[in-house]
């Protein structure tokens, strides 16, 4: 810079310009952004700054394109870039060609800002999870067909519950193109309508190798399904945006297999259940029929007419008994009545009056008891007690 | 390409031999009724124990052929 000599504001800046962009081309800044404004255009303008200063800052719409993440005030970040002067008003600004959060990743950030926004949405709300089928027929798996999620799947399936059919969809689990592959197998099979729930996942990897399962068309197409959609990416630790969308989160895929099947020995005992249970109702029910029948026939009213016949038995034996006791009565009377008369009548015969002294006259076997009578001059016969006497009437008087 | 039933027969037995017992159970099914029940429950236990001790998961996919026409194939691992 020559001494003295006079320069115009351009020259200047032009100077100033050259002198901060040569200097200044490739450096790493961290600071706190405020003031971010997305314009119509694309591009990226804000301020970053700390305690104390600040530096305007710009990212050119062809990078902020590949930006994971959207950067907001207050977020603090670590730019790198170079400087850039603004000839037509004397501004220098940092012109990014990348911007990271600082403290978390880029994708973690991406991660929560999209989980935010579709939790906002209500694509994660309890009210629209579909329930699981209890035995699933036909079990839809979207992941590769060579990775180590299948195979799990697979074996675990085949242990648990054998008796099901596996419709797989073959598809690109990372890299570019991934994210579309898995959301169009999710709406194919809605379409075909073959499976009565599906597995979407992938086995274990780092954030990018898992971030297909984080992108926002496939949480869309996971929760437009009509099918259940179990979502098992990665291990446990790793929570994506489809396990949030899906109707249930499985921790890895082998843990789906689990979760989508009954054991089949449980299911085994819980028939055995039932047909016991089914049996001893049945032995239950028929006892307590036989104790109702039991019940019924040593009943009063069922007893009633044979109690009946047996009193009427009890009477007849009872009538019969006084009959007897009667006849037997009857009899001892008759008999002494007979015995009296007998005496009475002994006393009226005849013979014992003869022995007092009387005698019996009879005339041609006819008992004389008046004088008339007597026939005069004919044999008569006078009986006495101990034989008869042949007489004559000799005459009569009176 | 099958379709899928609107309920898979295993289900519906199961949920079918269910009630069956829930309904002896309780036990106020006229013995007639109960009996027919009762063999109805053997039968489907049965059948429910055969499907069970099918040995084999059966694989297919789905994929496009070369007109973009999703298919249903074998699947060989």
């Amino acid at each position: 810079m020559k001494e003295g000599k006079i320069l115009t504001v351009s020259e200047l800046t032009r100077q100033i310009k050259g002198a901060l962009e040569n200097g200044f081309s490739d450096v790493w800044i961290q600071g706190e952004i405020s003031n971010f404004k997305l314009h119509t255009s694309g591009h990226l303008y804000f301020t970053l700054k700390d305690e104390q200063s600040q530096i305007s800052a710009v990212m050119w719409r062809s990078r902020a394109g590949q930006l994971m993440f959207r950067p907001n005030d207050g977020m603090k970040v670590l730019l790198h870039g170079k400087i850039t002067v603004y000839e037509p008003r004397g501004n220098y600004q940092i012109d990014c060609a990348q911007i990271q959060p600082l403290g978390k990743g880029e994708l973690q950030i991406a991660f929560e800002q999209l989980k935010q926004k579709l939790l906002d949405e209500g694509l994660f709300d309890k009210e629209s999870k579909k329930q699981l089928p209890e035995y699933p027929r036909r079990i839809g798996i979207v992941t590769s067909p060579t990775g180590a999620a299948i195979r799990d799947i697979i074996s675990v399936l085949q242990r648990r519950f054998p008796a099901i059919e596996i419709v797989l969809v073959p598809v690109k689990v990372q890299g570019i193109g991934a994210s579309a592959e898995i959301a169009a197998a999710i709406k194919d099979l809605n379409t075909q309508n073959l499976v009565d729930v599906m597995i979407i996942g992938r086995g274990g990897g780092s954030l990018e190798d898992l971030w297909a399962f984080n992108e926002e068309i496939v949480a869309r197409a996971i929760f437009s399904s009509k099918i259940p959609v179990i979502s098992a990416v990665g291990h446990e630790i790793d929570f994506s945006i489809s396990d949030f969308a899906a109707d249930l989160r499985a921790p890895t895929p082998s843990a789906a297999a689990e979760l989508v099947v009954k054991d089949k020995s449980e299911v085994v005992e819980l028939i055995r259940n039932y047909c016991y249970t089914m049996s001893s109702s049945m032995n239950n029910s028929i006892d307590s029929y036989r104790q109702t029948i039991a019940h019924l026939t040593q009943s009063y009213s069922f007893n009633k007419p044979h109690d009946m016949l047996r009193q009427r038995s009890q009477m007849i034996d009872e009538l019969h008994r006084r009959l007897e006791q009667n006849l037997v009565h009857n009899f001892k009377l008759a008999k002494q009545q007979s015995q009296s008369l007998t005496a009475r009548i002994n006393s009226l015969n005849p013979r014992s009056v003869l022995k007092r002294g009387y005698a019996i006259i009879k005339q041609e076997n006819r008992i004389i008891s008046s004088l008339k009578n007597v026939k005069a001059a004919k044999p008569a016969a006078i009986e006495f007690y101990d034989g008869i006497a042949d007489a004559e009437i000799i005459g009569k008087r009176k | 390409m099958p379709k899928k039933e609107s309920k898979n027969s295993f289900e519906q037995s199961l949920t079918r031999l269910e009630k069956i017992v829930n309904l002896l159970e309780q036990g106020d099914v006229p013995l007639d009724e109960s009996l027919k029940m009762f063999e109805e429950g053997v039968l489907l236990s049965k059948e429910c124990m055969e499907a069970l001790n099918k040995a084999e998961v059966k694989i297919k996919q789905l994929t496009k052929d070369l007109n973009g026409k999703l298919q249903l194939t074998d699947f060989e691992e």
